[in-house]
C-alpha cells in the first residue's frame, strides 16, 4: 500500500529537499505513533490534538491518501487483533459440540444466548470505538481541507467512502477468520428464541381465539360503517400483542442488527430463515402426524399467520425494513397477521418483504405437508372414506406445488412393496384399488395420475386367477366376500353401480342439451387442456370420466368374462334358494344391465325370470292339490304330501351347465316328484319337467327317542340319512348302490352326517368298504351332548365345495375339448408348433360351429392341461405330441 | 330313528317334448326361443303341424303369412295345417 502511494507521489519526490524529507519523516513517525496510541488507547483520546496536527502536516505534503491508507490498515490490524480474535474466542467452547446436542439441553442453549449477546456487545463496542477514531481522522482531514480552500467541501462523500471501506474491512476480517461452527451457533440461537416465541404466541393464540372470532364479526359490521374505526381497533389489539413479545423480539432484533453491522447480513438471514423453516416443519409434522381424519391445512396457515409472520413483522419493523412508504399506519400493524380477510388494498399495504416471506412460508408448508402425506398415501388410502380430509389437504397442496409426479412415483413404489405381493389377498388388492380410484378422483378429476397409478395394480391383478371371481363377489355381495375385511367393499361397489345409474341419466340429459348450439358453445368455453403430465399417446376423451366399474372391468379385459362369471355365481345362488325371494338379485341385475348393456345380461335375466315363473307355477300346482290325483291315496300312507314340495323350474338352455349326478332319492319323494311333474304337464302341455334330483335343498327333522334335530341339507344327504330309517347299519358299497351314486362320492358326502355325530364310521376287513352305523343317542351320550342342549337347532349344511353349477374353468375345459382333435391333428402334421401358431391356426380354420373364440391364455391353460395328461410335451415353448 | 321331511325344494328343468332339438326355421333350440323373443317358455311357445313337425309359433306364423295362398310345411312340403 505504501509502495503504491509513493509511486503516485513520484512527481513530488523530485522537488523535495532534505529538510522537508526530515520534516515529513518526523511527522510520519508522529502520525504512526499517534495512530497506534489512539487505536490501542481504549477510549483515551488525549492524543487527539497531536494526531490532528500530524495529519495536517502530512496533508500539506500531499500525503493525504497515504495517511488514509495507513490509518485503515492500522484499523484492520487492530480489529483483527482485538475485535475478531476476541469475538471468536467467545465461541471456542462450542467448537466440538454438535448442534443437535446444543439445542437439546436448555442450559447449553441459554449459555449460547449469553455468549452470543456478550460477544456481540464486545465486538460492537470495539467497532464503535474504532468508528470514533475513524471519525476523528475524517474530521482532521476535513479541517485541513477547510483551512486551505476556505470554501466548504462536500465532506459527506469522503466520510461515507471511508466508512464503507471500514465496514468492508470489518466484515472481511470476520469472514476470513470465521470458525465453521458459527452459523450453527446462530441457527441454534434463533431456533431457541423462535421456539420460545412460538410457545408464548401459541398460548396467546388460544386465549385470543374466542375474542378473535368476536372481533371478526364486529369488524365485519364496522367495516360497513367506516374503515377507519376498524383500523383503530385492530391496531390496538395488535399493539397489545406486540408489547408482550416486545422484549423478546427486541433482543432478537438487536442480535440481527449487530450481526448486520458486522457484515453478517446474509448469514443472519439464513440462520433465522432456516430456524423458521425448521420450526414450521416441526409444526407441520406435529399437526399432521398420523391422523388423517381431520384437515390440518387451515390450522397450519393460521399458525403461519400467528407465529412466524408476527415474528418477522416485528423483526422487520425493528430493523426498519418493513415501513411501507406510502402509508405510515401500516407500519403499526400487520394486516396478514391474524385477519387475512381484512386486507384492504389501498388502506393497508403490507410490506413487500413480508408478503414475500408469507409466500415462501406457505409454499414451504404446502410442500412439507404434501411430502408427508405422499409418503403415507398408502395408509391414507387404506382407510379412505375416513381419511378424506387428508386427501383434501393433499389436493390443495398439490394444486399449489404441482408436484404430482412425486405422488405417482412414490405411490407406485409403495404399492409394489406393500400391496402387489403374493401375501395380499385379491380382495384386499381390489379393495385398495377401488379406494385408490376414489381418492385419486378427488385429487385429480381428469384421472391422469390415476391412469399411471392404476396400471401396475391392473397388471398384477390380471395375473391372478381369482380376480374375476372376487370382482363379481364384490359387485353382487353386500359383504364383499371379505370376511376379515371391513366388509364395505361390496357395498361400495354396489353403491358405485347406483351412482353410475345417476350418471347415465345425467349423461342422457347432457346429450339432449348438446343439440343446443348455445350449450355447445358453453362446453367449448369450458374446455381445459389436459395436465402437462398427461400421456399424449392416450386420447383425452376416454380419460374424461373416471368410472370405477369401467376401471374394474378394465382389469379383466372384457365384460363378457365378467358377465359369465356373474352368471355362474347367480346360478349357484339361485339354485340354493329355497324361497323364491330374489329382490336383491333383481336389483343387482338391473344395475348391471345399465352398465353392461341389456343384451349381455339377457341370460341372467331369463334365469331370474325362471325363478319368478317357478314361484307362480308352483302355486298353480299347489292349487290343483284339492283335486286329488290317482296316486293321492298312496301319499296318505307314506305321510308326505305334495304340500312339502316346492320346485325351481329352469330354462336349462340359458343356465350355465349344471352338474348332473344320478341319485336315487327316497321312494315317497320320488313319487311326489312324479306327481308334481304330471301336474306340471297338465298345466303347461306340452311341456315336461326333467328333475335334477341332486339339486335343491331339503329341510328335515331327525326324530330320535326323546330328541329332535333339524337340518337343512342337500338331497344327497337326505337320501343317505333316510336309508338309515329301516336299517341302522350299511356298508358303503351297499349304500352307494341303493342311493345310486359312486362309492367315492358317497364316502365324501357322508362325512357331513359323521361330522354331525349322527352316523359313525368303522373299518372292516376290506379296506375299501366302510361300515356306517347310526349313532343312537342312548348309546353314546357324550358325543351327542354337543347337540343335546339345542334340539331344535337348524343346521345349514356347508357344501364342502360341492357346487351345483360347473365352474367357469370347467365350462371352458368342456368347450376346449372340441379342439383337442384339431390340435392333435395339427401336431401330427407339423411335428411341433409354438403356442401362438396353434392359436392362429385354430382361429383360421375353426370358423364353423363352434367358432374358435378363445384367448391365447385360455388356449395355453388348456394345452398345459393336455401336457399334464401326458398327451403333449412342451420343450422350449414348442408343443410336441407325446410319443 | 325316523326322518320327517319338512320341506323339499327340488330343481327341475322344463322341455318342450319335441322330437327334434332345434326349430327348422330359425335353427334355434326349441327350449330356447325364436330370434324375436327374449324369454323362452310361455312367451315363445311351440306349435305342431298336422305333419307332426314342430316350430316356434312365431317362426311358423311368419312363414305361413309369407306363403300365399297355401303354406307348406318347411320340412316336408306337405300342406301346412296346425295340429288341432
Amino acid at each position: 500500500m505504501e509502495a503504491a502511494s509513493s509511486v503516485s507521489d513520484l512527481g513530488i519526490l523530485d522537488s523535495v529537499d532534505d529538510a522537508s524529507i526530515t520534516e515529513i519523516m518526523e511527522s510520519w513517525d508522529g502520525f504512526c505513533r499517534a495512530t497506534e496510541a489512539l487505536l490501542n488507547g481504549h477510549g483515551d483520546l488525549s492524543v487527539g490534538s497531536e494526531f490532528v496536527s500530524h495529519v495536517h502536516s502530512l496533508c500539506k505534503r500531499s500525503l493525504g491518501s497515504l495517511v488514509q491508507d495507513h490509518f485503515l490498515r492500522s484499523l484492520e490490524e487492530t480489529f483483527e487483533r482485538n475485535g475478531a480474535t476476541r469475538f471468536w474466542r467467545h465461541f471456542d467452547a462450542y467448537t466440538h459440540v454438535e448442534v443437535m446436542e446444543m439445542s437439546k439441553s436448555p442450559i447449553q442453549e441459554n449459555g449460547i444466548q449469553k455468549v452470543l449477546y456478550k460477544a456481540l456487545d464486545d465486538v460492537s463496542l470495539e467497532k464503535q470505538y474504532q468508528e470514533k477514531c475513524l471519525l476523528m481522522l475524517v474530521h482532521a482531514l476535513q479541517s485541513y481541507k477547510d483551512s486551505i480552500s476556505e470554501e466548504r467541501h462536500n465532506s459527506d462523500a469522503e466520510r461515507i467512502h471511508l466508512f464503507s471501506k471500514y465496514q468492508l474491512i470489518v466484515s472481511s476480517v470476520l469472514m476470513t477468520t470465521l470458525p465453521r461452527h458459527f452459523p450453527e451457533i446462530l441457527h441454534c440461537y434463533f431456533k431457541g428464541r423462535l421456539e420460545e416465541l412460538s410457545t408464548i404466541m401459541a398460548g396467546e393464540y388460544e386465549d385470543d381465539n374466542e375474542s378473535d372470532d368476536k372481533d371478526d364479526m364486529d369488524l365485519d359490521e364496522k367495516n360497513k360503517v367506516s374503515y377507519r374505526g376498524e383500523m383503530d381497533i385492530d391496531e390496538c389489539y395488535q399493539r397489545r400483542k406486540f408489547l408482550e413479545n416486545n422484549k423478546l423480539v427486541k433482543n432478537i432484533g438487536k442480535v440481527v442488527r449487530d450481526l448486520r453491522n458486522l457484515g453478517f447480513t446474509s448469514m443472519a438471514e439464513d440462520a433465522y430463515a432456516s430456524a423458521i423453516f425448521l420450526l414450521l416443519k416441526d409444526k407441520v409434522h406435529n399437526l399432521a402426524g398420523d391422523d388423517y381424519r381431520s384437515s390440518v391445512l387451515e390450522s397450519i396457515k393460521e399458525w403461519i399467520q400467528a407465529v412466524p409472520l408476527q415474528f418477522l413483522y416485528a423483526l422487520l419493523a425493528y430493523l426498519g425494513d418493513s415501513v411501507s412508504y406510502d402509508n405510515p399506519s401500516s407500519g403499526l400493524k400487520s394486516p396478514l397477521a391474524s385477519h387475512p380477510s381484512s386486507c384492504y388494498p389501498g388502506i393497508d399495504t403490507p410490506s413487500e418483504g413480508l408478503i414475500r416471506w408469507q409466500l415462501r412460508l406457505e409454499y414451504f408448508a404446502y410442500e412439507t405437508l404434501q411430502d408427508l402425506r405422499i409418503a403415507k398415501l398408502f395408509e391414507i388410502i387404506v382407510d379412505y372414506p375416513d381419511s378424506s380430509p387428508a386427501i383434501e389437504d393433499l389436493k390443495q397442496c398439490l394444486e399449489y406445488t404441482g408436484q404430482h409426479s412425486k405422488l405417482v412415483d412414490s405411490f407406485i413404489s409403495a404399492l409394489r412393496y406393500r400391496l402387489l405381493t403374493a401375501g395380499a389377498s385379491t380382495n384386499d388388492i381390489l379393495h385398495q384399488y377401488v379406494s385408490t380410484i376414489k381418492a385419486l378422483r378427488t385429487i385429480d378429476p381428469a384421472g391422469v395420475f390415476l391412469e399411471a397409478v392404476g396400471e401396475p395394480i391392473r397388471d398384477y391383478l390380471r395375473g391372478r386367477k381369482d380376480t374375476i371371481k372376487c370382482i363379481v363377489t364384490m359387485l353382487t355381495d353386500g359383504t364383499g366376500g371379505n370376511p376379515n375385511g371391513p366388509g364395505n367393499t361390496g357395498d361400495s361397489l354396489l353403491e358405485e353401480l347406483n351412482r353410475d345409474e345417476e350418471n347415465q341419466e345425467n349423461a342422457g340429459i347432457d346429450d339432449d342439451f348438446n343439440i343446443d348450439e348455445k350449450q355447445d358453445w358453453i362446453n367449448a368455453e369450458r374446455w381445459e387442456p389436459d395436465p402437462v403430465e398427461a400421456d399424449p399417446s392416450k386420447g383425452s376423451r376416454n380419460r374424461r370420466k373416471v368410472d370405477i366399474l369401467g376401471m374394474i372391468v378394465g382389469i379383466i379385459g372384457s365384460k363378457d368374462q365378467l358377465v359369465n362369471e356373474y352368471r355362474v355365481m347367480l346360478a349357484e345362488k339361485l339354485l340354493n334358494k329355497s324361497d323364491y325371494d330374489i329382490d336383491s338379485e333383481i336389483r343387482t341385475l338391473e344395475l348391471l344391465k345399465i352398465h353392461f348393456g341389456e343384451s349381455s345380461m339377457q341370460r341372467c335375466e331369463i334365469m331370474l325370470n325362471d325363478l319368478i315363473d317357478s314361484k307362480r307355477t308352483n302355486s298353480n300346482i299347489k292349487a290343483t292339490i284339492t283335486q286329488p290325483s290317482q296316486i293321492g291315496s298312496e301319499l296318505g300312507e307314506t305321510g308326505v304330501s305334495l304340500d312339502i314340495l316346492d320346485a325351481t323350474i329352469i330354462s336349462s338352455n340359458f343356465w350355465p351347465p349344471i352338474q348332473d349326478e344320478a341319485l336315487n332319492i327316497p321312494g315317497p319323494v320320488d313319487q311326489l316328484l312324479a306327481d308334481y311333474a304330471k301336474r306340471f304337464h297338465k298345466i303347461k302341455t306340452p311341456r315336461k319337467l326333467l328333475w335334477k334330483k341332486n339339486l335343491g335343498t331339503v329341510k328335515l327333522e331327525l326324530q330320535f327317542e326323546g330328541r329332535v334335530v333339524q337340518f337343512t341339507v342337500a338331497p344327497l344327504h337326505a337320501a343317505i340319512i333316510m336309508q338309515f330309517q329301516d336299517q341302522t347299519s350299511w356298508t358303503s358299497k351297499n349304500l352307494a348302490a341303493s342311493i345310486g351314486v359312486p362309492v367315492d362320492v358317497l364316502n365324501r358326502r357322508i362325512n357331513f352326517w359323521i361330522s354331525k355325530g349322527i352316523l359313525s364310521e368303522s373299518l372292516v376287513t376290506d379296506p375299501n368298504d366302510h361300515i356306517f352305523t347310526l349313532v343312537d343317542d342312548m348309546v353314546e351320550p357324550g358325543k351327542n351332548s354337543v347337540n343335546a342342549g339345542s334340539c331344535e337347532e337348524l343346521l345349514v349344511c356347508d357344501e364342502e365345495g360341492e357346487r351345483s353349477v360347473a365352474s367357469v374353468e370347467d365350462q371352458l375345459h368342456k368347450e376346449m375339448i372340441v379342439y383337442e382333435k384339431f390340435i392333435m391333428g395339427m401336431l401330427t402334421n407339423f411335428g411341433s408348433m409354438a403356442l401362438d401358431r396353434i392359436h392362429n391356426t385354430l382361429k383360421m380354420f375353426c370358423l364353423a360351429d363352434p367358432p374358435y373364440d378363445k384367448s391365447l391364455q385360455q388356449l395355453q391353460s388348456f394345452l398345459s392341461g393336455l401336457v399334464s395328461e401326458e398327451k403333449l410335451e412342451i420343450r422350449d415353448g414348442m408343443y410336441f405330441l407325446k410319443k | 330313528m325316523k326322518v320327517k321331511i319338512l320341506r323339499w325344494h327340488a330343481v327341475a328343468s322344463w322341455t318342450w317334448d319335441a322330437q327334434d332339438e332345434t326349430c327348422g326355421i330359425c335353427r334355434m333350440a326349441f327350449d330356447g326361443c325364436c330370434p324375436d323373443c327374449k324369454l323362452p317358455g310361455d312367451d315363445c311357445p311351440l306349435i305342431w303341424g298336422a305333419c307332426n313337425h314342430a316350430f316356434h309359433l312365431h317362426c311358423i306364423l311368419k312363414w305361413v303369412n309369407s306363403q300365399t295362398p297355401q303354406a307348406h310345411c318347411p320340412m316336408c312340403r306337405r300342406e301346412w295345417q296346425f295340429k288341432g
